[in-house]
């Protein structure tokens, strides 16, 4: 049977970059706390000392202790408890050695086979310290190892120690972390859970499996975490109520002798019993408390005054490189040289050449390689974006932006952790969507969650220069618009939802490490990018794939003249029909055509699919989305004539605002993880983009049409909304506690 | 006093630390405990930087004023 080995530790300790060295995997490392979300397993390369069995090494995400507060830890701590790996490697970051043990006295308590990899040796000896591994493992019990994780120095020694210990199966002996009262309420507690056991065996064997399945090694750990009076382990016990009367009492005895509540005895106690530990393994040059160079550059980047500016200065720059200058170079270097000279003629002329059937031919060059292509086009832009937010991630500054937001961002019911969410979500919500996963609190992770594809992704950016360009004569406010309106759109979801039962409570406290600062690695920016970016192109080959085929099918062919073929006109197609019968549930937003609709609904499978869609059934031709790239907007006009300025600026809203594309909506529901969560999201979102773009053009109408009755009810819905703004909060600011999440 | 009361740069032994279980658990964890030194590093709008146990860590202002020093 295979071997399995878990990497456990705290955020950024470098978890993952000893995964990658270890399964030669190529899984991306961020230098902000919470990147591994998920586990992620891979083999042991044969390289790093893997022979005859298999090795097989799982990277769980960084938690600071196994506590079951954040998702992170619920991940982590169900693994290791449930799961039972056949060994640990505890990462411990040496330049933090105290705050990191205090994890690893608590995965001692596991009886699962361990050792601690000390982690950032190098920058450790740099620094002048020196750690006494000889000293740190006769303290801790466990084999004490040096690790520098991003040279790979030391990463074959420390693999191989953790498959020969997991071999032998040894336990590390148990650490005296406890003493006094909490050791003998402690003993109390494992005595009353062995004893439980036997007493199910008296009482006619009935043995529950709970109680089975605890095995001895784990009743240790067991009876702290009902001394802490841990919620999910009370649950899962299911103890008797004398029992549980009993060890109650050896709770509040123990608390009252020490005066402080058990979580406060237990953390204390731990922190003492490292603190004793330092003493004998660590040398420190730097006196602590002294400022570091990441502290200086703090003061600067988080100051009162030049914090914002030079904030808003680098966002500024990122787009400015990503969007007009490098990313359009790129773009323009795909869309006409690679695909407009290169692929799509090739192509033709291959075709025509091995004698493919003209219908097939229309089928690869117009459904699949037009659609599929005009999205690869966006590819090399949201590289650029994907490349410079890497960078910033690398460094540490990102960390530090979601410190300077959350003033902001609390305002209207959000966290500062949900700016990056966001900020991705401005190049492609999916990754976005999946970066809410960092947010502890649940009600915040679900609010970002439902908010983040309001914010512009670069696929809706086509539509925008489509829009501004045909019907709007290029003006220039449309683009801010639309990221104003998009802003907007979260801040009053936010303080709307915040009204409601299920979002009330102010956003969970703000705690987060910031790390170190350091210079970036281009490997890893590199990795980032192209996992994110890739993340896009696959879309484009799956989903976006089969529905250019689907959609080449539906509005090629349908019932003419009785019967069922290839139409030539686009208005006896299937799609003209379908979009027929939809379209007059958008004719009070005033582009209720079946055109329109049609592009709306196909704008699902991905947004820039609007412009397509728009140019095939306007009859401007297969390329509108080259078009709108090359700003040859002449060419477009026949869009322009189906639109009033009003009706345009309706349908825009509409689209940014409404449900994402599929694949979007694929990522809210593997965040949700729940199907109830994922319909309210999508519901929400198109609602709320019915109801606004329902405002705009109603609105809108009363300036060309002057007013009439009808006007009532959108001014009636706009003052609502804006009642439901300012009205004070039926649920009141109640906890602030950061929700136990449940998994 | 509130640990937002210490001025930039200045250090100081936390006394106290009030709040739901929850709050303190997570706190705690990051090395926020009763005894422990810590440094100001940078303050914006009642947010903090901290020094704590040899990292650097960002609290709220409604995180930083539950920490008496």
């Amino acid at each position: 049977m295979a071997i399995r080995i878990a990497l456990a530790g705290n955020p950024n300790s470098g978890k993952t970059t000893l995964f990658n060295a270890l399964t030669g995997s190529r899984q991306y490392v961020g230098n902000w706390p919470g990147v591994t979300v998920e586990r992620k397993e891979g083999k042991l390369k044969a390289a790093q000392g893997a022979q005859g069995d298999d090795v097989i090494v799982q990277d769980l995400p960084g938690v600071y202790s196994l506590s079951p507060y954040t998702l992170e830890e619920v991940i982590t701590r169900n693994y290791l408890v449930d799961d039972r790996p056949d060994a640990i490697i505890n990462i411990v970051d040496g330049t933090n050695l105290e705050r990191n043990l205090y994890l690893s006295t608590q995965l001692a308590e596991l009886g699962i086979p361990m050792l601690i990899a000390v982690n950032m040796m190098d920058v450790v000896r740099k620094q002048g310290d020196r750690i006494d591994l000889n000293q740190l493992s006769a303290q801790m019990g466990v084999e004490a190892m040096p690790l520098s994780a991003l040279t790979g120095e030391g990463a074959h020694a420390v693999a191989q120690a953790a498959v020969r210990l997991a071999r032998q199966g040894t336990v590390p002996r148990p650490l005296q972390v406890f003493d006094g009262p909490v050791a003998h309420a402690l003993a109390h507690i494992e005595d009353a859970l062995t004893h439980r056991r036997h007493g199910h065996h008296h009482h006619g064997g009935d043995v529950r499996r709970q109680g089975e399945a605890m095995p001895a090694a784990l009743r240790r750990w067991y009876a702290i975490k009902l001394f802490e009076r841990d919620d999910k382990v009370l649950a899962q016990l299911r103890l008797a109520p004398d029992v549980r009367r009993g060890i109650e009492q050896a709770i509040a005895d123990c608390e009252q002798e020490m005066d402080d509540d058990a979580q406060s005895i237990i953390t204390n106690q731990r922190y003492a019993c490292i603190q004793a530990m330092m003493h004998d393994a660590l040398r420190r040059k730097r006196a602590p408390g002294s400022l570091s160079a990441s502290d200086k550059i703090d003061r600067v980047v988080t100051n009162r005054v030049l914090g914002f500016p030079i904030f808003i200065a680098v966002m500024f720059l990122v787009y400015y490189i990503a969007v007009t200058t490098v990313g359009a170079v790129v773009t323009d270097f795909t869309n006409d040289t690679f695909f407009g000279a290169w692929i799509i003629p090739g192509l033709e002329s291959w075709l025509s050449n091995v004698g493919v059937s003209d219908w097939l031919s229309g089928l690869i060059t117009e459904g699949i390689v037009g659609g599929v292509g005009a999205v690869l086009g966006f590819v090399p832009q949201m590289f650029v974006l994907f490349f410079m937010l890497a960078i910033l991630e690398d460094v540490g500054y990102m960390a530090r932006v979601a410190f300077i937001m959350d003033r902001i961002f609390r305002r209207f019911g959000l966290s500062g952790k949900s700016f990056i969410p966001m900020l991705i979500g401005s190049g492609c919500s999916v990754p976005g969507i999946m970066a809410s996963r960092t947010i502890e609190n649940q009600r915040d992770r679900r609010m970002t969650i439902i908010t983040t594809s309001f914010i512009p992704c670069g696929a809706k950016l086509p539509i925008i220069a489509m829009i501004a360009g045909t019907v709007l004569g290029g003006a220039w406010w449309v683009g801010p618009m639309c990221y104003f309106i998009g802003i907007a759109a979260v801040v009053v979801s936010g303080i709307i939802l915040k009204k409601t039962r299920h979002f009330a409570g102010d956003p969970a406290p703000f705690v987060m490490e910031l790390p170190a600062y350091h210079l970036p690695g281009m490997g890893n920016v590199l990795r980032s990018m192209w996992e994110r970016g890739f993340s896009f192109i696959k879309r484009a080959g799956t989903v976006i794939l089969l529905s250019s085929i689907a959609i080449w099918f539906l509005k090629s062919y349908g019932w003419a003249d009785g019967k069922f073929a290839a139409v030539e006109d686009m208005d006896h197609s299937i799609l003209a029909a379908i979009g027929g019968a939809v379209a007059p549930v958008f004719k009070p937003l005033g582009f209720g055509n079946w055109q329109n609709t049609v592009a709306t609904v196909l704008g699902l499978v991905a947004k820039e699919e609007v412009v397509s869609v728009f140019g095939v059934l306007y009859g401007v031709g297969e390329n509108a989305l080259d078009l709108v790239e090359e700003g040859a907007f002449d060419q477009l006009a026949p869009i322009a004539m189906n639109f009033t300025s009003m009706a345009a600026i309706s349908f825009l809203t509409f689209n940014l605002l409404c449900a994402p594309c599929f694949a979007a909506i694929g990522a809210i529901k593997r965040e949700m993880s729940n199907w109830r969560w994922t319909a309210f999201a999508v519901g929400y979102q198109t609602v709320f983009a019915y109801v606004i773009s329902f405002i705009v053009y109603q609105l809108g109408m009363i300036v060309t049409t002057g007013f009439q009755p009808v006007h009532l009810l959108p001014i009636a819905l706009l003052a609502g909304l804006v009642y439901l703004v300012f009205s004070p909060t039926p649920y009141g600011h109640n906890d602030a506690a950061p929700q136990a999440v449940r998994a | 006093m509130p640990l937002i009361m210490l001025s930039l740069g200045e250090s100081a032994c936390i006394r106290r630390i009030s709040g739901p279980p929850p709050v303190r658990a997570r706190l705690a964890e990051l090395g926020f405990v009763v005894g422990e030194r810590v440094t100001v590093v940078a303050a914006l709008g009642g947010s903090l930087i901290v020094q704590v146990k040899g990292s650097r860590v960002a609290v709220g202002h409604d995180m930083a004023r539950r920490m008496m020093v």
